[in-house]
């Protein structure tokens, strides 16, 4: 559906008008130059392992100072993307890794910080906790005995007893959760605190009391969530701040996380949230053609990649509630567009729109929304799970993506490490955006061109678990170690 | 322009012992710090470790969160100092004025003035602060949801008597501007009963001619069908109530029949994109409540916006035909 401002423009349709101009396909500068794999519609992979390589392997310039409170996410938000991409570190790498995050446990309050040093708050909580998931599973081969588990994973160092009592600490009567001492109440924090209890096992009754109201509470009368909820007496609520993507992702995946530990009974007089009113507001979230079919956050606000995730992945959210199938409600095969098109930036990462540059956050977020689509777009393959290996699956009997006109395009890396050692050239060569090929990484290459039978496999990227987006491998090879009954009880 | 001394260099800092941040590892992803903040943060860390609580640590955490706003441990560690040498609030408060304008989209800036405000306890000062903000950004998130947390903690009928003139004047600004819409929604119907809003009837149906009017001018406003939805539902109106008023939104330009004045039903404006996809919906939805027959009504509209008004969310409207064809064969 074409923007269209009923001849009356105001600041936000002027703005939305300069956007639109700005999302458009790139296209090769002249006729005779050979279209990018960008240009083409096509995820360049490479490109962005450069990317993210060289971030974490060289390091961040001086402006990510703004970041300094956030380094557990700069951590997450890569390897995120990596296991999304199918990629892992060398075993030195993610050692270094799980130690970095170690390093930020906070010794006197239990908890994680934005850094070592710092407070415990429940965001960098959560994405220590996912890191460790991604680098820190045990060799499934060696048996645990009482002398060498403190060397087979990082998580036996993870203090759960302190992170219960942080928990408790952080609670507020009304059901809410501030995210530090004396920081703000907000879902996120909720949303980061109950999925760090289902990964490490301490969800307790104790722990939730009262949340699940306060988190429907955050509910609008557009569908989505806020970012917190007042109450006004009589059981009531006013929800702070609009219907937002990120907030209402935060309270859906809190809502299902409480919903799938306590059930509620059908009996139960416990009020439920407004599915209906949800499912529009997420709807009504996608943008039309002349967005790329992006998400935008908010109602007559802009479109974002990282909204891809936060609203896109709502969807399998949903599904996991309602345990049903099939029905796609949105448009996948659109956000595709967006991602592929607008978002992949030409050297390297991805990012909210043309003409900004990417980071992290925006990388991990439209690869999520990404994978999300490509799931969506798939009815028939089963849970994301069975793509957890190196090869692509899918029968490709989806109808094309508008975007491809490209030839075929296997454009999978197998796990190809991020090696650390200072022998191996392999990193520094393949991360470099300036060189033409890298050594030694497998390239994506075109193959012959495209003909009907030939199309592209629908599903490149590993699947990701919308409670915690995590790989299902990693999610439950955390939720299983902490459920053995050897594991000391955090109480 | 003179580099700031470092405090590795000031005598009256020789007594702190500067702790570095990594000592052991050499972490992933490392961030290069400019040799100001790695001294500032290296300080920190030292008078943290001690709990020391004065003058000085005010002046390290004020330095610390002008150079990152979001260390959210120096906001902390400043509000817990300002609490135990006794500071002026107040005081504070205005340091924190020049603070939020160039760093409007961090929690932590709005975040410590709430706390002050909960000591400072004067709600009516911070409302003006606020309204000036939204001239730099009318969409502020957190601006947005601390206006309604004062307004909803202090819930002083003097504070709310102002703010439906407040929201009106933001409105006609920008008829587009869901913040606004929302905020609306949140004095009117979601924060009790405000002095002078007691007769319930005049109240919805003031709301119900303004946002009419809204839609009347501005019908591809998505923020005003939303609103004219939430009315309806928290009121416990049919959507059916308003079929008069959205029909015409329902048909293009030509199809207008409307020569009256309708004060209850304001046609579309001259200048309307018609016909109104959101209207469209609209009216399913009204079909769909009334189900039986007028679910094939209901059918019809639904396949026209998935077929040519809004053919973007084609597979929603599909799902609605075969979620309304199920309710009926019920």
């Amino acid at each position: 559906m074409v923007q269209i401002d009923d001849n009356y423009p105001t600041p936000t349709s002027v703005s939305q008008k300069s956007t639109v101009a700005l999302l458009v396909r790139p296209s090769p500068s002249s006729r005779s130059e050979k279209p990018t794999p960008i240009q083409s519609g096509i995820l360049d992979t490479n490109l962005h392992l450069g990317f993210l390589g060289r971030h974490l392997l060289q390091g961040l310039p001086a402006r990510y100072t703004s970041q300094d409170a956030s380094q557990p996410w700069l951590l997450f938000w890569s390897l995120q993307s990596l296991s999304l991409l199918k990629v892992e570190l060398d075993q030195g790498n993610k050692d270094k890794a799980a130690e970095g995050i170690l390093a930020m446990q906070n010794p006197n309050e239990g908890g994680f910080g934005g850094g070592p040093g710092q407070a415990a708050h429940l965001l960098p909580t959560y994405a220590a906790i996912c890191t460790l998931a991604i680098v820190g599973a045990p060799d499934p081969s060696s048996k645990p005995d009482s002398d060498s588990v403190k060397s087979i994973t990082p998580w036996t160092r993870i203090d759960r007893r302190a992170l219960y009592r942080l928990f408790l600490s952080l609670k507020h009567p009304d059901g809410s959760f501030r995210v530090s001492s004396n920081g703000e109440v907000d879902v996120r924090g909720v949303y980061c605190l109950l999925a760090v209890a289902k990964l490490l096992n301490m969800m307790t009754e104790e722990l939730v009391r009262g949340t699940k109201e306060w988190v429907r509470g955050c509910q609008t009368y557009e569908g989505g969530f806020a970012s917190a909820a007042i109450g006004i007496g009589e059981g009531r609520w006013a929800p702070l701040g609009e219907a937002h993507g990120g907030y209402t992702f935060c309270a859906l995946a809190a809502w299902v996380l409480l919903e799938l530990e306590f059930p509620s009974s059908s009996s139960s007089s416990e009020k439920k949230l407004n599915f209906r009113n949800l499912r529009r507001w997420l709807v009504q979230m996608q943008g039309g053609e002349d967005e790329l079919y992006g998400f935008r956050g908010r109602t007559n606000k802009l479109v974002d990649g990282c909204y891809s995730w936060w609203v896109g992945g709502c969807f399998a959210l949903l599904d996991k509630l309602e345990e049903r199938d099939g029905d796609v409600i949105w448009n996948p095969e659109g956000l595709k567009e967006y991602i592929l098109y607008a978002a992949q930036h030409p050297a390297g990462g991805l990012r909210d729109k043309p003409p900004k540059s990417p980071d992290m956050y925006h990388t991990l977020y439209n690869l999520a929304g990404l994978s999300s689509a490509q799931y969506a777009s798939q009815p028939q393959t089963s849970s994301p799970t069975s793509s957890d290996q190196s090869s692509p699956s899918s029968s490709s009997s989806e109808s094309p993506a508008p975007a491809q006109g490209a030839p075929s395009d296997s454009s999978i890396t197998s796990s190809t490490p991020l090696s650390s050692s200072s022998s191996s050239s392999t990193v520094s060569d393949s991360a470099s955006s300036t060189q033409a090929q890298p050594s030694s990484t497998p390239r994506a290459t075109p193959t012959t061109p495209k003909t009907a039978a030939s199309l592209p496999p629908a599903i490149t990227l590993n699947g990701t678990d919308p409670l915690f987006n995590l790989t299902k491998t990693h999610a439950e090879a955390m939720m299983k170690w902490f459920r053995e009954e050897e594991r000391e009880d955090f109480r | 322009m003179s580099q700031p001394t470092l405090y590795a260099d000031r005598a009256e800092w020789s007594d702190v012992v500067p702790i570095e941040q990594y000592e052991n590892t050499t972490p992933l992803a490392p961030i290069f710090y400019k040799n100001e903040y790695k001294d500032a943060t290296n300080y920190f860390r030292g008078i943290a470790k001690t709990g020391e609580k004065s003058q000085r640590v005010l002046e390290l955490t004020e330095h610390l969160i002008r150079l990152n706003p979001a260390h959210y441990t120096a906001w902390q560690y400043r509000y817990e100092t300002l609490l135990a040498i006794g500071s002026n609030f107040e005081d504070e408060l205005r340091l924190m004025d020049e603070l939020a304008i160039t760093h409007l989209k961090t929690y932590q800036v709005w975040h410590h003035r709430r706390l002050l405000m909960l000591k400072i306890c004067k709600p009516a000062r911070e409302l003006d602060f606020i309204a000036r903000t939204f001239k730099v950004d009318a969409k502020n998130y957190h601006t947005w949801s601390y206006r309604q947390w004062i307004l909803a903690y202090f819930n002083d009928n003097e504070l709310w008597s102002g703010e439906l003139d407040f929201v009106e004047d933001l409105l006609y600004a920008d008829i587009r501007n869901n913040s606004a819409w929302h905020h609306r929604f949140f004095t009117v119907f979601q924060s009790g009963v405000h002095d002078g809003e007691e007769d319930r009837e005049r109240v919805l149906k003031r709301e119900l001619i303004y946002v009419k009017q809204s839609i009347s001018l501005v019908p591809n406003n998505a923020s005003a069908w939303n609103y004219l939805r939430g009315l309806l539902e928290h009121n416990s109106i049919p959507y059916s109530r308003v079929i008069s008023f959205i029909q015409p939104y329902t048909l293009s330009m030509d199809e207008q029949t409307a020569d009256l004045v309708d004060l209850d039903n304001p046609p579309p404006s001259k200048g309307a994109h018609l016909p109104c996809a959101l209207a469209i919906e609209f009216l399913a939805d009204i079909y769909e409540a009334e189900g039986g027959d007028r679910m094939l009504n209901a059918t019809e509209l639904w396949k026209s916006l998935g077929n040519e008004y809004d053919v973007a969310r084609k597979k929603y409207w599909e799902y609605r035909i075969r979620e309304g064809l199920r309710a009926i064969q019920t």
